[in-house]
């Protein structure tokens, strides 16, 4: 291997590892950031959607029953989230990167 | 005349008996008519006798009539076995039985009945081109009134559910910058696609609620009866939806002058109190009474119930829109 290869081969190395700094140390937590908020947003809207789920009667529960076969990966984790108290305030935590 | 027209009142005042008595002056008149049944003490049957289902029938003896019956048991039902089917479709087997009680409890709701009787109403308004009239027999004065009052209400909520599916899914795609796969795309999703068309149909709903209806309520002479009507028509304005006219229905007949019996005496003090109440109601509602009509002996159908059409002074014609050859007036 000669001197360029390896000047190279190192250069690449550490522009691999700037960028993975960068992306772990800014653009990541961002888009995080983005999708922690997104998904918050979407907790409202299965509240808002299955109230019936927590014992408040809903007037469209029988609409919005539609959509359950869509939602269903989202429904089983969000109904496990809200139930679980303690670790919605550890996930409203989670948007701080201290 | 409006295309739809609807007839409520309190539960035994002869609404059944009134819209089936219309329909039938309608049909007579040449118009196409669908009589729709959504009381689900059904007895548009027993007027025509004849077994009507939840499809149009066509009404024997008569031309130009059709009747059906809504059976909202029937419709939620349906509903679920629907969502059901779509859930087989979509989700692997193991996943069902966790979202299964959510839509099994969705359909026991107090408010499952009324919706699956008010998507019947829409459907039956959709599909409703091949007829003239559609004449509504409903049920008793609250589920009626709650149930034309839906679509302004639904129509919020729902407008609210797709606008927070909206931004969420919006946020998804931005946290998805640099070449990565958003969780979720706005494009293609099922659940934006399903509240919109929702949406579009409570719109519809609404419009041809307000535009395209008429709505009468039947009373008797007496006092409870007065009292509800007058809180329908308060409702019934509230939501926009003005009333077009009352039908006084069971007025006890008069007896003849030479009668003097205990019988006559009793009907004759009974048609006193009830012409004061009578006069009353022209008095202290502002929507005209259109019809008069006295109880009879038997039960009202067959030929009794073409005394009772003629009897009734409701505009037959059509609107406007449809009324394209002369029809026969009232």
């Amino acid at each position: 291997m000669s001197l360029a290869d390896r000047i190279e081969t190192y250069r690449r190395h550490v522009s691999e590892w700037l960028r993975g700094l960068y992306h772990g140390l800014v653009s990541h937590p961002a888009y995080e950031l983005i999708e922690k908020e997104a998904e918050d947003i979407e907790d409202e809207f299965m509240l808002a959607c299955f109230p019936d789920v927590f014992g408040v009667p809903s007037p469209i529960s029988y609409y919005t029953a539609e959509l359950l076969p869509y939602l269903t990966d989202e429904f089983e984790a969000w109904e496990r989230r809200m139930w679980d108290r303690g670790s919605l305030i550890e996930r409203k935590g989670q948007q701080y990167h201290f | 005349m409006k295309k739809f027209v609807f007839f409520g009142g309190k539960g035994g005042v002869g609404k059944t008996t009134v819209s089936s008595a219309y329909g039938l002056k309608s049909a007579k008149a040449g118009l196409k008519t669908l009589v729709v049944s959504t009381d689900p003490a059904h007895s548009t049957s027993d007027v025509f006798d004849q077994q009507f289902g939840d499809e149009p029938a066509p009404v024997e003896g008569h031309d130009d009539l059709w009747a059906m019956e809504i059976d909202p048991e029937q419709e939620v039902e349906n509903h679920l076995m629907e969502i059901k089917r779509a859930m087989g479709d979509q989700v692997s087997p193991g996943m069902v039985n966790a979202i299964d009680r959510q839509v099994e409890m969705a359909h026991q709701t107090p408010g499952a009945h009324e919706s699956a009787l008010f998507d019947r109403f829409v459907d039956v308004m959709q599909n409703a081109e091949e007829y003239d009239r559609v004449v509504f027999d409903t049920s008793p004065t609250g589920g009626t009134l709650r149930l034309l009052s839906l679509p302004e209400f639904l129509e919020g909520w729902i407008e609210r559910l797709l606008h927070k599916r909206k931004r969420s899914i919006d946020l998804f795609e931005k946290a998805a910058i640099g070449g990565r796969e958003p969780r979720r795309m706005a494009e293609g999703d099922p659940i934006i696609a399903r509240l919109q068309e929702r949406k579009e149909m409570f719109e519809f709903a609404g419009e041809v609620l307000r535009t395209e209806s008429a709505y009468f309520l039947v009373l008797n002479p007496d006092e409870l009866s007065i009292r509800e009507t007058g809180r329908a028509v308060e409702e019934l304005t509230e939501y926009d939806l003005g009333v077009s006219g009352l039908v006084i229905n069971k007025v006890t007949p008069e007896p003849d002058e030479n009668e003097s019996g205990r019988g006559a005496r009793y009907l004759r003090d009974r048609c006193r109190t009830e012409r004061e109440r009578i006069e009353h109601i022209r008095e202290s509602f502002d929507e005209s009474v259109v019809a008069v009509i006295e109880s009879r002996v038997e039960e009202v159908k067959g030929s009794l119930l073409d005394e009772v059409a003629d009897e009734l002074d409701v505009a037959v014609e059509p609107t406007p829109k449809s009324a394209s050859q002369p029809s026969s007036e009232s």
